[in-house]
């Protein structure tokens, strides 16, 4: 028993420092826990995630340029495509509006035509007629003329109505040859 | 320079020891460690914080790979080396040992006002109770009384005897985690001690080691014992708490 009270008191050992360093390191471990390792935990997961978040965003991101590359290829793939249709339909519509424009020209050109021989048809007539009517107005004075001299007023006026019906009718048929 | 700490004053019947105010100056530093460390907190780790980070994910993962229950074993293993690492660091300092204090009884020469913590037997052991009761604590908290005592008993004589050595083992536990950091720690300061006492007579003049920087390479190697086993100790108490968790 000596012995061991001897060692204890060789180290030093005493009860009352012992506990109290058990009651420090107890009151240590209480204040690291709630205000260090508590803080250090919960910035490392808010860490944690935000990392998580940004390789999660940086992959979301990486597949959205990859789908909008491959859209855009579909886009322009069809927009090729429906500008080498819309090519072709103007094309198409600009030889069937040529055609066409042609086709009426030419038609309008030979209504004109038409248009212009009937209208020199008509102005044949209308000149003939009037001719015609001045030869009958020149040959009644002519006639009127001549007969006055010769034959009596009624003789006169008969032959001259007859010549005037004579000439009337030779001059239409003239006329209408 | 003594085995046991020396009593500076009392306080009733309470003895104030050199290593008691080393403890007291240790978690003043702790306690103001995290005061700054909760005060520049952020997402983005700097100084003081990007240390605590490091400290706590080394134990944190150490712990994660060799137990499930980590949540419970490492603010023991963190908290034992934080105090340990600080205490031994400490006693690197100038003024440790050198400060002397003139109490009643000491003679003319004092003893120490600061002596490192962990160069008392007292602060040794009652680290390596606690580390042992805990884990004793644990085990029955944790894995049932029913599985906590068939450790040490069986009814097979050789699974008996591998009981009893068991049971035994956990005081030789307590002993070798105290003995250890405290045989490491007194006997470094004890070398320093030598050391930086130690002088020698050109022309008849003598002239103290320090002045040609003898000290330092033992510094060193007294940094280094401060760190490892600091990790020691702390790595011990989770091999320790992780194997008395598993079931039997």
């Amino acid at each position: 028993m000596d012995i061991i009270t001897n060692i204890l008191n060789l180290f030093g050992l005493e009860g009352k420092l012992f506990i109290a360093q058990i009651i420090n390191f107890a009151i240590l471990l209480i204040i690291l826990k709630i205000f260090l390792y508590k803080p250090i935990a919960q910035i490392l997961e808010e860490r944690k995630a935000k990392i998580k978040q940004g390789l999660d965003d940086a992959e979301n991101a990486k597949k959205a340029l990859v789908d909008a590359d491959n859209q855009k290829t579909l886009i322009l793939k069809e927009a090729k495509v429906d500008a080498d249709k819309i090519l072709e339909n103007t094309k198409v519509s600009s030889e069937n509006y040529k055609q066409k424009s042609t086709e009426d020209a030419k038609k309008q050109a030979a209504e004109i035509v038409d248009n212009a021989k009937k209208q020199a048809q008509d102005e044949f007539v209308k000149a003939s007629k009037q001719v015609g009517a001045m030869s009958v107005d020149l040959s009644k004075k002519i006639v009127a003329k001549i007969l006055s001299e010769i034959f009596t007023e009624e003789d006169k006026n008969t032959v001259l109505s007859k010549a005037v019906e004579k000439i009337e009718q030779g001059g239409y048929e003239k006329t209408a040859n | 320079m003594t085995l046991a700490p020396s009593v500076l004053f009392n306080i009733g019947s309470f003895p104030v020891t050199n290593t008691l105010l080393t403890t007291i100056v240790v978690d003043v530093i702790i306690i103001a460690l995290v005061i700054v460390f909760n005060k520049c907190l952020s997402l983005y780790p700097k100084g003081i914080q990007n240390f605590l980070e490091m400290v706590y994910e080394y134990f944190y993962n150490a712990t994660k790979e060799v137990s499930s229950k980590v949540e419970i074993i490492y603010p023991w293993v963190i908290t034992f080396f934080i105090f340990i690492v600080i205490s031994n660091v400490l006693g690197q300092f100038p003024g440790f040992e050198t400060i002397r204090f003139h109490a009643a009884g000491t003679g003319e020469e004092g003893v120490p006002l600061f002596r490192t913590a962990t160069s008392d037997l007292n602060v040794t052991l009652a680290f390596a109770v606690i580390s042992i009761v805990m884990c004793h604590f644990y085990s029955i908290r944790y894995t049932g009384i029913k599985s906590y005592i068939g450790r040490f008993l069986s009814l097979s004589p050789i699974f008996l005897f591998v009981g009893l050595l068991e049971f035994i083992g956990e005081f030789t536990k307590i002993i070798s985690l105290s003995c250890r950091l405290f045989g490491n720690l007194f006997a470094g300061e004890s070398v320093m001690g030598t050391i930086s006492s130690m002088s020698i007579k050109i022309l008849g003049i003598n002239i103290p080691l320090p002045f040609f920087g003898v000290p330092v390479p033992f510094m060193m190697l007294e940094l280094m014992v401060a760190v490892i086993q600091a990790i020691v100790f702390a790595m011990l108490t989770m091999a320790f708490m992780s194997i008395m968790l598993e079931k039997h």
